[in-house]
């Protein structure tokens, strides 16, 4: 960033831009399409050369995929029969309303989001829409044209072939075959043309629709044709369908998808509602009260509804709910005392004390000196965290209080979680791993993600601290992480380091795994905040100096800020690797996704060999996910660009 | 005329008060390059002192040393009593008794104007949330721009956001204020407005020290005038003295290239 010129939006109010847009060319908006194709793809003889060239090359290439999807010989069947595998893996049927309970879940508070975080904005135009349609009816024209005439099949079932080979329809015949596909052009064409004649809205201003209406209403489309289509593996005899009673996708699953949609809306319309019933303050606590929800909501999903813990009550009694209590309690005390009015110097050093004594507890673990529950070690350490913070809440009672509320809720929370996932679950799967497919590529990324960012903001921090023992500590592990490939990294972890670790403590293939890709993506993350921290100018660390706020203060309420919306293009960059990356977890032995398409479906008897409509299908998978992050990472930006500078 | 000449000058009525900024022998290197040598002077209570100086003189290592931007290396800086040594808490003290304002703004540009002050009363004084809001209206109610409270810094021009700035220091309520080159970074227009603010900052009784090239507010509002020239104090003395019978020769040459 250069002297003070934002990398965001233009700056609100430059008269000069404004300026600008007032005195375009009124040709430059109004040409008409000709000149814009002759102005464009054929400006002179080698841009004409490169457009054609360019323009044949992508012909070929749709040719050829066109050719690959619909050719008789794919066998989308093993797909579509194979739906549930390639998202959950060996799931159980009986319990499987709580991968929907998840799904719920994840949907309602997405939408509920939104209908609270909405910034309303200009909306999709209709106009936009309209040229969508129009754009999607000529890629289904042009895409029945170039795919070639199909295959005859015989009265036996098998394709018709003659010496040269199989025996194609005519070019007539196969287009007056595809019937189907001119008449949905034909319709996408006219709705295209409906769309287009609405007419502009009184004040003047181009006709539009709210982006995410648009978007909830057009996913009604799809949840509405599974009650009258059974999309999926299914038979068509005496003019009825017949698909095998509860296995159909489009069968299995239009009662839930109709819920989620249900639940979509609702949670959008009470999102609304609220956002409007109450003021600026009150919203943007509840607006607190979804992130941190959305912070908590993948270990309950995990461990609590996909898992089923069978808790031990007798246990919990005695050892769980005292422990908890205790440290409640206690801490909360230790806290209040160390927060009151001219602590100073005996605070810090109490607190720096308490850091020493959680410490100490680890050291004695590794070295096995005296056993101790490792919840109790984790809670010395989260106590001893707090209590270095608690200079900062000291004075008035109302914020001494506010700290130690906070420290209920960690302490709450943690102690609720470790106990649950140190109990066995009823929910019985064949593998290790609890869910496999799809579900553990999201499951094991976003739990990367979220212990790998507050670490990666930790090391980009140290890396940049003006202590050199941080400095060395950070950058010696940045660059050793970076210098050694993720697989290297995947199979120590999961192969060599249960070895190493004290002989009491276990940990699963999946842990393992999450740990290896968290310390990874880490050292990028890192790098990519550093570059943030970087862009900060000196003048904002003065101003932060010279209005008296300490150094916590000013990273995190300063320096934290900007840095890290300065860098979210390459940091979404890396949510998206990370992402993708998952798919080496089919490498190490667990049941993912890319495992299903590639060795799983094609073992399959009555699928077997049949990988690539699997592998096409997964990419597919991944891409709209990958999409859809980096389309919302581009609005993320263009949000938080309007208060800079 | 040596330094202590130059003080005599000064109203006795001023010599009275008490010293809020005391400077003894401060010399500040950066590498081989003295940019501050042997400055000595004391600012007293209430009042009002402009530094002017060709670019380059050391005036903005000066101010910028008084809290701690910059730490000097020899000599003493002692601010309402308080020293300024390598003891944080000393730093402390002094950050939360002196206001500053820059020639950049250097306003938060992620937080609100109304943010961008009550972020450190808040914090650092410890206030309750709706009581430092409402001190932040009246400030910006006092530099004229109370409409502006929930905009950021970048939808505001210049010369708001330098008074955003000055809101911003006073929401501390410090006892001095440090001006560095306000104005500087101005468009023509809008240095009054600043300027304006300033004034009507001086009649209210605050000490301040302001570095500027604004030799009008200088002649109008100061008490006295120091300048500097290559990391030296070259004359102290009322605007009368300064602007009218100049005893140094580089002072001399130097109005003759400003006025």
């Amino acid at each position: 960033m250069d002297d003070g010129d934002g990398v965001g939006a233009p700056v609100i109010g430059d008269k000069p831009a404004i300026e600008r847009v007032a005195t375009r060319p009124a040709e430059e908006t109004h040409r008409s399409s000709a000149e814009w194709i002759r102005k464009n793809l054929f400006p002179n003889p080698f841009n004409s050369f490169l457009t054609v060239a360019f323009g044949i090359f992508v012909l070929v290439s749709a040719r050829g995929l066109l050719n690959f999807v619909f050719s008789e010989e794919r066998g989308w069947d093993a797909v579509r029969t194979n739906l549930r595998l390639i998202f959950t893996h060996a799931y159980p049927e009986e319990q499987y309303v709580r991968v929907w309970v998840c799904v719920g879940v994840v949907v309602a508070l997405a939408c509920l989001s939104l209908g609270l975080f909405a910034s309303g904005g200009e909306g999709l135009r209709l106009r936009k829409i309209s040229n969508a349609l129009n754009a999607t009816a000529a890629a289904i024209a042009l895409g029945v044209v170039l795919r070639e005439p199909s295959v005859l099949i015989g009265a036996d079932g098998e394709t018709v072939r003659d010496a040269d080979g199989v025996v194609r329809q005519s070019f007539a015949e196969a287009m007056a075959d595809r019937w189907a596909w001119w008449l949905a052009a034909a319709v996408l064409a006219v709705v295209a043309l409906a769309v287009r004649r609405v007419p502009k809205r009184s004040d003047g201003s181009p006709a539009a629709v709210p982006t995410l209406d648009f978007a909830i209403g057009a996913m009604a489309l799809p949840v509405l044709s599974t009650w009258v289509y059974p999309w999926g593996h299914y038979a068509f005899a005496d003019g009825e369908f017949i698909a095998e009673p509860g296995r159909t996708v489009a069968m299995s699953t239009k009662v839930p998808w109709t819920v989620m949609w249900a639940l979509a809306v609702a949670s959008l319309i009470v999102g609304r509602w609220v956002s409007a019933q109450v003021d600026e303050r009150a919203l943007s606590r509840l607006r607190a009260v979804v992130a941190f929800t959305w912070l908590v909501v993948p270990f309950v999903l995990y461990w609590v509804v996909l898992r089923d813990p069978d808790l031990d009550w007798d246990r919990i009694f005695t050892v769980d709910a005292p422990l908890a209590l205790a440290f409640g309690i206690g801490g909360g005390a230790v806290l209040w005392w160390l927060t009151a009015d001219g602590r100073g110097e005996l605070g810090r050093i109490g607190a720096i004390a308490l850091l020493g004594f959680a410490a100490f507890h680890w050291v004695a673990a590794f070295m096995g000196w005296y056993p101790m529950l490792q919840k109790v070690r984790i809670s010395f350490l989260l106590l001893a965290v707090m209590a270095l913070l608690a200079h900062n809440f000291s004075g008035e009672a109302a914020k001494r209080r506010r700290l130690v509320l906070a420290w209920l809720v960690i302490t709450t929370v943690f102690h609720y979680f470790a106990t649950v996932m140190n109990t066995p679950s009823t929910v019985e799967t064949p593998t290790e791993a609890l869910i496999g497919g799809f579900a553990v590529t999201l499951v094991v990324a976003v739990f990367t993600l979220m212990l790998s960012f507050p670490l990666g903001v930790v090391l980009a921090l140290a890396r940049t601290s003006r202590l050199p023992i941080f400095r060395v500590m950070s950058t010696a592990y940045i660059e050793v992480v970076r210098g050694v490939p993720l697989i290297t990294i995947l199979i120590f972890f999961v192969v060599i380091l249960p070895l190493f670790l004290p002989a009491n403590m276990e940990i699963s293939l999946f842990a393992s795994a999450t740990l290896g890709y968290t310390l990874f993506s880490a050292a990028y993350l890192a790098e990519n905040v550093r570059g943030g921290l970087q862009s900060i100018r000196r003048g904002q660390y003065e101003a932060s100096d010279a209005v008296g706020l300490s150094t916590v203060q000013r990273t995190v309420f300063i320096v934290l800020p900007q840095s890290l919306r300065a860098s979210i293009p390459p940091l979404v960059g890396q949510v998206i690797a990370t992402f993708k990356e998952t798919s080496l977890l089919a490498i190490i032995g667990v049941f993912d996704i890319l495992r299903m398409a590639n060795s799983v479906i094609p073992a399959q008897t009555q699928f077997l060999g049949i990988k690539r409509e699997g592998l096409l299908f997964v990419s597919l998978v991944y891409w709209v996910f990958s999409y859809m992050l980096s389309k919302q990472s581009q609005r993320l930006e263009r949000r938080l660009g309007v208060g800079e500078r | 005329m040596s330094i202590s000449d130059a003080t005599v000058a000064v109203s006795e009525e001023l010599a009275a008060r008490d010293d809020m900024i005391v400077c003894r022998g401060v010399d500040k290197w950066f590498g081989d390059f003295q940019a501050l040598s042997g400055i000595t002077a004391t600012i007293k209570e209430q009042e009002i002192v402009v530094v002017l100086g060709p670019s380059g003189s050391g005036k903005s290592t000066w101010i910028r040393c008084i809290n701690r931007l910059e730490a000097h290396q020899s000599g003493q800086i002692i601010v309402d009593g308080i020293e300024l040594t390598n003891d944080l808490r000393n730093i402390e003290k002094i950050r939360s008794e002196v206001g500053m304002v820059f020639q950049q703004f250097n306003l938060f540009p992620h937080l609100t104007v109304i943010d961008n002050i009550t972020l450190a009363p808040i914090w650092v004084r410890r206030k309750s949330r709706p009581e430092a809001e409402e001190q932040a209206l009246s400030l910006l109610e006092r530099v004229g721009i109370p409409e502006q409270a929930q905009k950021f810094p970048g939808q505001l021009s210049g010369g708001q956001q330098q008074r955003v700035a000055i809101a911003r220091a006073l929401a501390m309520e410090p006892r001095v204020m440090l001006f560095d080159e306000p104005t500087s970074a101005l468009d023509p227009e809008m240095i009054k407005e600043v300027l304006d603010v300033m004034e009507e900052l001086a009649r209210t009784g605050m000490t301040m020290m302001v570095v500027t090239h604004e030799m009008g507010f200088a002649r109008e509002v100061a008490d006295r005038i120091i300048f500097m020239e290559d990391g030296e104090i070259v004359e102290v003395g009322t605007p009368h003295h300064f602007f009218t019978e100049p005893a140094e020769e580089r002072t001399k040459l130097f109005l003759s290239q400003v006025l």
